[in-house]
């Protein structure tokens, strides 16, 4: 019984293959950077959102007790819907859609760029292991924002409107609005926005599994893919092995995730 | 006021910015499945309207689309149903109950739905097999009640402890029974929040992939996120129309229950992840 859980720990002492792990542990690194990456990027565009949603919803509030709700603000609310769509589409039909916008002659991504002038000849998105990676990267921050987006505004009606009121007559601009009240309210809303997220993106397996196949030459396989793979071989002491590293982490992360959130205190 | 004015623009600017972001890849996707052609964008003659490779998706049986919907929605149908069934009586029990270490169930709960499921797949393939399970909807069904039982529990929980202990205690005074209070009063009072785990319970089983990848075989069980990742066309390269016809046929239901559901949805993501 080779798959016996009484076997991981001595098969993984035993094997002395612990370099194929360290090279997933890395990229693991390399992955963590990019989710952290993508939360970063789309905080602003967010924020800018989860602001305009509120401010068009107490508008809506208002105006629609009088009855006189404007097709603007319809058909602004409809859009803000929209933005969940990513979010609440099958992971491995976004990665077909995204694997034919990364498609090398006629993708959409190749012909942004080549109509913006920012490229003179087409991008190799997935031949090439960055290309593949930032593809990754890009197809899993679309599909996730959503979410992200939907904790940050949670965390953005926490912040009491008083503040910015006495902000405006204190007459702090609104970088320093932003940097001084939105920032620092918002930060362990942000941490676990983060945390989840990368507990998340450890987890991922569809999205590579149909947009690169962990490919070219295994550069963007995930502990999950790499776990699944020697399943597929029919190593499961191996496989398994895998699984038990990628779930310490996971949990790991969930316990800071859950400190970071002070469940047990809510819960008491 | 004229930085307000700013700030202002630049809100809207930033928010049809992520919108455009947002719906591009999917009306790339809508508009290549009704393309004559999936290289358009490159092409001289431009974009033409054609239903063909709708039709194609839905008129070919081999290509097992419309089993594969079939199969999509009744397991994922049948793991929502079968989790809140659970999930509700046990959410209500721990919203209720003075159950000594409560606080640690809850978090262990959580702690489990963080599981990378990959970990979990082999031994469960190995079981199902065992079982003679292999590619029936059973096999699908129970794993993903247990995978979605977590963020539905955690959920329901926190939407009874919404419900007035009052409204408990003058039904029982009233002369209803422990379980009549949770049936006739406790149920319907938190009914939209069932609804929406429901909804988010079905949203989670319609997109799983990996159970679905390992546990299924052909189109007997197979779903729709499997069959459209395996699409091949006959000469080994993707019939693009084809399959963003097939996307744009899964995309539509669930764009649809998620702009109608939208805030539901929300406010069920909003307590699965954080409180307060």
């Amino acid at each position: 019984m080779r798959w016996h859980p009484i076997s991981f720990p001595a098969r993984l002492a035993m094997a002395g293959a612990l370099s194929p792990f360290i090279v997933a542990l890395q990229f693991y690194i390399v992955r963590f950077l990019g989710a952290s990456f993508e939360v970063t990027a789309w905080v602003l565009l967010v924020l800018n959102l989860g602001s305009v949603w509120l401010v068009a919803r107490r508008w809506k509030d208002l105006r629609f007790s009088a009855g006189e709700l404007t097709a603007f603000a319809i058909v602004f609310l409809f859009l803000a819907a929209c933005v969940l769509i990513p979010w609440a589409i099958p992971a491995a039909v976004s990665g077909k859609v995204f694997q034919l916008i990364y498609n090398y002659n006629y993708g959409l991504a190749n012909y942004l760029m080549n109509a913006m002038g920012v490229v003179d000849r087409p991008v190799n998105w997935l031949g090439t292991s960055a290309g593949a990676f930032l593809s990754l990267v890009m197809a899993d921050a679309w599909k996730t924002t959503p979410f992200v987006a939907i904790i940050l505004l949670a965390g953005l009606s926490g912040i009491p409107g008083h503040l910015y009121l006495q902000a405006q007559i204190d007459r702090a601009g609104f970088l320093r609005r932003f940097t001084r009240i939105t920032l620092p309210l918002l930060s362990t809303v942000l941490l676990i926005a983060l945390l989840f997220r990368t507990i998340d993106a450890l987890r991922v397996f569809d999205l590579m599994f149909v947009l690169t196949g962990g490919g070219p030459g295994g550069s963007t396989t995930s502990l999950s893919l790499y776990g699944y793979n020697y399943f597929l071989g029919g190593d499961f002491g191996y496989g398994s092995a895998v699984s038990v590293v990628l779930f310490l982490i996971a949990l790991g992360l969930s316990l800071l995730y859950i400190r970071a959130g002070r469940f047990a205190r809510e819960l008491s | 006021m004229s930085e307000e004015r700013q700030v202002r623009i630049l809100y809207v600017a930033g928010a049809l910015g992520f919108m455009a972001f947002s719906l591009g890849p999917i009306l790339y996707m809508a508009l290549t499945a009704a393309s004559r052609r999936p290289d358009f964008l490159s092409q001289a003659s431009g974009w033409e309207f054609t239903l063909a490779h709708f039709a194609a998706v839905v008129g070919t049986p081999s290509l097992h689309f419309l089993d594969n919907l079939r199969n999509s929605i009744v397991v994922s149908g049948c793991a929502s149903a079968l989790c809140v069934a659970v999930a509700a009586p046990a959410a209500y029990a721990i919203a209720r109950l003075e159950l000594p270490g409560k606080a640690l169930i809850l978090l262990c709960v959580l702690a489990v739905s963080m599981f990378p499921p990959v970990s979990l797949v082999s031994y469960l393939f190995k079981v199902m097999a065992a079982l003679g399970w292999i590619n029936t909807y059973r096999a699908l069904v129970l794993p993903y009640t247990a995978w979605i039982l977590p963020l539905s529990l955690w959920i329901l929980t926190g939407y009874f402890a919404q419900v007035p202990v009052d409204l408990d205690r003058a039904a029982l005074v009233d002369g209803c029974s422990g379980l009549g209070v949770l049936r006739k009063v406790v149920i319907p009072v938190a009914a939209p929040g069932i609804f929406s785990t429901a909804l988010l319970a079905f949203i989670f089983a319609f997109n799983e992939f990996l159970f679905a990848l390992m546990l299924t075989t052909d189109h007997a069980a197979r779903t729709v996120p499997v069959g459209i990742a395996l699409f091949e066309g006959l000469h080994g390269e993707i019939p693009w129309g084809i399959v963003m016809a097939a996307a744009t046929l899964t995309t539509v239901p669930v764009v649809f229950l998620t702009l109608v559901f939208q805030r539901r949805i929300v406010q069920g993501l909003t307590r699965g992840a954080i409180k307060g």
